[in-house]
């Protein structure tokens, strides 16, 4: 075939530019280590490097969630551990209270102590985190949730929501816990019921610790009675038990409750076990009561009331035993809300886990995606130039070969 | 004698001629589109001389351009397809640099998901708020400078379609005249007219796709794509542009009729950019307007969802232009028309047509494909995630034409500036009545509906036996009632509840504006898992993922040209060394020619002198004797 002069010199030309163009590449992905610099490198890779970041950029964001939520799980938890040795004091002086007879100064003295604490339990009850938000004030905006009234009766401005924190796709974890739940709403007694000696008893009875025996037949006949009763003694411990509307409480057969009571015995009727102590009056009652609840702060102020009262040891006792009562319900609450921290904690450092793991997966994956094989790519470049380089050769070869040179 | 004479004067004359002509080769070795020349020598007529006959000479036939029909026309074709594919190359390449240069959406869309993550991390940190704002207003300029990148590529595209149509126009135009030369010059067409002609022919191949055919007198006659005559005979055509009659900023090419045939041109340059503003750029414009009014939709919808921190229901983050209607301006009617965006799950990356047959409305898409439009009680039409108004009358014929996303991207604007607009809070909350007997409680209030008038206005839930419900208002009208199961939803003014647990008879909740709940973050953990939530297409893609789709669908326009101007470069190549094969000057080639016509010349040049040798040793001879 016949070759045209200029059209050979062009196509000489042609092949060096391609080969330029072709190194120039290479370089760019050696010299930047991604083999995609834009979009048309590599569309599908291109695609993938998006949903890669994306996934990536979530993760970290987790990440960032788990540390803020760990961090306020932390504060929350160490301050209910304060909540908690505060109680403890509270209740090694109400025990100190009941047990032993104390002069009217040592009264006192337990009952300035207990009014500090409950000073130090509003305190503790208000903490905030670092961002000056209200721990126990649930999802309110308020600075103060427990704020003291004219009376001394604390109320409490927070709502009884949870916040949470997304910590993964469709996993929520909550980072707060009411202040409702661990210093307001306390339940009575034990938990499910109450009894508590009537406040004009004459006699010594003191009523000491009562359990539930039964849990069907209790919450059945609370069901039916609405769960108010009143024991009233008669003489020589004789007993009878009355619902709210003055009925005679009856067994599951039929027949009325009722026995004779000695001093360190117990009654028992309806599930309920209420153990006693000392010998009722004759007249003299004790009330039990289902669902009633107290607050902390309620609970503080009567035990150092009855202090400040003057009332016999037996009332003392009495009513010393009731809050005691309150306050295991109050700190049997902070520790259950204690072990749920626990286990929120637990899944937060288990799914941090989880991410650090995934985060090495997916930043593998994206630099495999992405990356330029470095290898690969200095190889070509070698290549590249090697090749250009001949090209050059053979153009200044072919430049100087011309028939014109030999006509002379 | 003078017979000799002649002879050597005639080989002169030829030798003489033909290294003229290889000369003239030489000079034009580097002149595009000129055709190699050769000499065609033929024997002059013997004159008879009785019993024998003797030569008289040589004779000039001709002097003829190495050339080859089939082979021209190829390189023309060749020569279409490479300008057409690197045109689409270029643009293709500015629009994948204009992607990666204009900010990285992906990152800019997840930092800005990721605050609201960051405002639930930290209830009642303002800061947090401010910066949701900062990333936000940064996502809204990403938005809009990939928007602007597109639109200048729209008007780039424009632009050049009209420098196209003149550069076309001017070449016809000298093709004519070339033509005319041709015809005057009869049957001795000079060879470089011929040249010039198809070399006029070639650079038209390079605008737009062409068939050309030669007639009897070497004019050439030639055909666009879309068959049209750009030039017969001492004729030209010319094209014209026009203003596109629904968008004045598009410019559309007319045929010297005036006909728009912008959608039937194919090839070259022109072809190439008519194609790619259609089958490129119109949709990647869309596609990005269309993640704009998802992503806009979908936070406002949900910022609607929720209360800020002043109390408020929570109000739009975002505006996004509402979709384009434009009215052709061919339309004989007075009807005017509207859209507006009700799902935005359900758009798709097409324009609409919608045209009035005389009797009813009709939409189908840009390509022609109808849609099915559905007629609403208050006279207007829902379709394709839209809802059209119409007013006026309209007369048979009228169209509009409704783009609703192209420009989403470049008008989305960031409409919050209040940090404490940000709506990170339940809009509602349930709270039991502290006489409550049963086990029953509702943890979330799910807003159904957040265009509800009275969703704030509060409402209460009471279980009158432990299987009905019932809905109070404040002022104790029902609302709702029925039976009830456990499980069961109970849902009135636009909120819905799903109680847990068994209430017992008697048994009230009330459910409230969550105004003493300022600090909660649902709503917010909400926002923040639309990064994930499918709200594109059907519900099939989140934002992200469209953005993942956009960047692959440009990437492999990218791809693709590149690819195909490469094979279009090696087919032109192909071409061009085939037809300068034939045409083309060879250097080596012509200095042979040259050496040989030189020694012609000489020989020649002897053959006289050997005649005048001849002649003086007679006329010695005579003198002598």
């Amino acid at each position: 075939m016949r070759l045209s002069t200029s059209w050979m010199y062009q196509q000489s030309l042609n092949t060096m530019i391609n080969q330029q163009t072709a190194l120039a590449a290479t370089q760019n992905e050696v010299s930047t280590g991604n083999r995609i610099n834009v979009a048309s490198d590599d569309p599908a890779g291109a695609g993938q490097v998006v949903s890669l970041n994306h996934v990536i950029a979530a993760n970290t964001q987790y990440s960032s969630t788990i540390s803020s939520a760990t961090t306020r799980l932390n504060t929350e938890a160490s301050t209910l551990t304060s909540v908690n040795s505060v109680l403890d004091t509270a209740r090694t002086l109400a025990l100190q209270a009941v047990n032993g007879t104390l002069s009217d100064s040592d009264r006192k003295s337990i009952a300035s102590q207990l009014s500090q604490i409950h000073d130090q339990l509003l305190q503790l009850s208000n903490t905030t985190d670092s961002n000056g938000n209200a721990l126990f004030a649930g999802t309110s905006t308020t600075k103060t949730p427990f704020q003291v009234g004219a009376n001394g009766s604390v109320t409490y401005g927070g709502n009884d929501a949870q916040q949470r924190s997304a910590v993964g796709s469709g996993l929520q974890v909550a980072t707060s816990d009411p202040g409702s739940g661990l210093f307001m709403n306390i339940p009575n007694g034990n938990g499910s019921f109450q009894a508590s000696a009537g406040g004009a008893n004459t006699g010594t009875l003191v009523v000491g610790s009562n359990s539930v025996t039964d849990l069907a037949a209790l919450n059945s006949t609370k069901a039916a009675s609405g769960g108010g009763y009143t024991i009233t003694f008669g003489a020589g411990g004789a007993w009878t038990a009355t619902d709210a509307n003055g009925n005679a409480v009856k067994d599951s057969s039929g027949n009325p409750v009722g026995g004779t009571y000695s001093d360190g015995g117990s009654i028992s009727f309806n599930g309920m076990t209420i153990s006693m102590s000392g010998t009722p009056a004759t007249g003299d009652t004790v009330s039990v009561g289902t669902g009633g609840q107290q607050d902390i702060f309620s609970t503080l102020n009567t035990m150092i009331s009855a202090l400040q009262s003057g009332a016999s040891d037996t009332q003392l006792t009495n009513v010393m035993s009731r809050q005691i009562e309150s306050i295991d319900q109050s700190q049997s609450a902070i520790s259950s809300v204690q072990v749920s921290i626990g286990g929120r904690l637990d899944t937060l450092q288990q799914q941090q886990g989880a991410y650090q793991d995934l985060n090495v997966t997916y930043q593998s994956a994206l630099s495999d995606v992405k990356g330029a094989d470095a290898y690969t790519a200095i190889s070509n470049l070698s290549l590249q130039s090697t090749a250009l380089q001949a090209s050059q050769q053979v153009f200044a070869q072919v430049k100087s070969m011309s028939l014109f040179n030999y006509l002379k | 004698m003078s017979n000799l004479l002649n002879i050597g004067a005639s080989g002169l004359n030829a030798a003489q001629v033909a290294l003229t002509t290889v000369g003239n080769n030489i000079s034009n070795v580097n002149t595009a589109g000129y055709s190699r020349q050769t000499v065609v020598q033929t024997e002059s007529i013997a004159q008879s001389a009785g019993k024998y006959t003797i030569g008289s000479g040589v004779d000039i036939q001709s002097v003829q351009r190495a050339y080859s029909d089939f082979l021209t026309t190829a390189l023309w074709t060749a020569n279409s397809g490479m300008q057409g594919a690197t045109t689409t190359n270029n643009l293709a390449t500015t629009l994948n640099s204009s992607l990666s240069a204009s900010g990285n959406l992906q990152g800019a869309l997840d930092s800005f998901y990721g605050g609201f993550s960051t405002v639930a991390n930290t209830p009642g940190v303002a800061s947090s708020r401010q910066s949701l704002l900062g990333s936000a207003s940064q996502m809204v300029t990403v938005f809009n400078t990939l928007g602007q990148q597109l639109a200048a590529q729209q008007s780039q595209v424009n632009a050049q379609v009209k420098t196209t149509v003149d550069s076309i126009n001017t070449v016809a135009s000298n093709l004519a005249a070339i033509n005319t030369k041709i015809h005057e010059a009869g049957t001795n067409v000079p060879n470089d007219l011929l040249d010039q002609r198809d070399n006029l022919v070639q650079s038209l191949s390079g605008y737009i796709g062409v068939s050309a055919y030669t007639q009897s007198d070497g004019t050439i006659s030639v055909y666009a794509s879309t068959g049209q005559a750009l030039v017969s005979g001492n004729k030209s055509f010319a094209l014209q542009t026009a203003n596109n009659q629904y968008d004045a900023s598009r410019t559309e090419v007319l045929d010297s009729t005036g006909n728009v045939v912008s959608g039937k041109i194919s090839g070259g340059t022109l072809g190439s950019l008519l194609n790619y503003r259609t089958n490129v750029l119109d949709g990647v414009q869309n596609q990005l307007g269309q993640a704009a009014v998802a992503l806009s939709t979908s936070v406002n919808t949900q910022q609607a969802k929720g209360l800020d921190l002043n109390g408020n229901q929570g109000g739009a983050m975002f505006s996004v232009p509402t979709p384009a209607v434009l009215a052709s301006n061919l339309n004989k009617g007075t009807a005017s028309a509207s859209a507006s965006i009700t799902d935005a799950s359900q758009l798709t990356g097409s324009d609409y047509v919608l045209s009035y047959d005389g009797s009813k409305w009709n939409l189908a898409t840009t390509a022609g494909q109808n849609v099915p439009m559905t007629a609403n009680a208050d006279g207007t039409y829902s379709a394709a995630g839209m809802t059209l108004s119409l007013s006026g009358t309209a007369q048979a014929g009228d169209t509009f034409q409704i783009q609703p996303t192209r420009q989403a991207s470049t008008g989305l604007k960031l409409a919050m500036t209040d940090p404490n607009g940000i709506a990170a809070a339940a809009a509602l909350n349930a709270k039991a009545a502290t006489a409550n007997t049963g086990t029953g409680s509702i943890s979330a209030v799910t807003v159904t509906d957040p265009t509800n008038a009275s969703l704030l206005s509060g409402a209460t839930v009471s279980f009158p036996s432990g299987s009905t419900y019932q809905v109070t208002n404040s002022a104790g009208t029902v609302l709702a009632s029925g039976s009830y199961a456990p499980g069961q939803s109970i849902s009135a003014n636009g909120w819905s509840v799903t109680p847990s647990g068994t209430p017992a008879a008697g048994d009230k909740f009330s459910i409230g504006a969550n105004s003493n709940g300022l600090n909660d973050t649902s709503n917010a953990l909400a926002l923040a898992g639309l990064a994930d939530t499918k709200v594109l297409n059907g519900g099939t893609q989140s934002v992200i993922d469209a953005y993942g789709t956009l960047t692959t669908t440009i990437g492999t326009v990218g791809s693709q040209a590149s690819s195909n101007v490469t094979t279009q470069t090696s087919l032109y190549n192909q071409a061009m060394s085939a037809q300068q094969s034939v045409s083309g000057v060879n250097l080596d080639e012509e200095a042979a020619s040259m050496v040989k016509y030189q020694q012609a010349y000489q020989a020649s040049a002897q053959v006289i002198s050997a005649a005048q040798t001849i002649f003086s040793s007679l006329i010695s001879a005579i003198r002598t004797g």
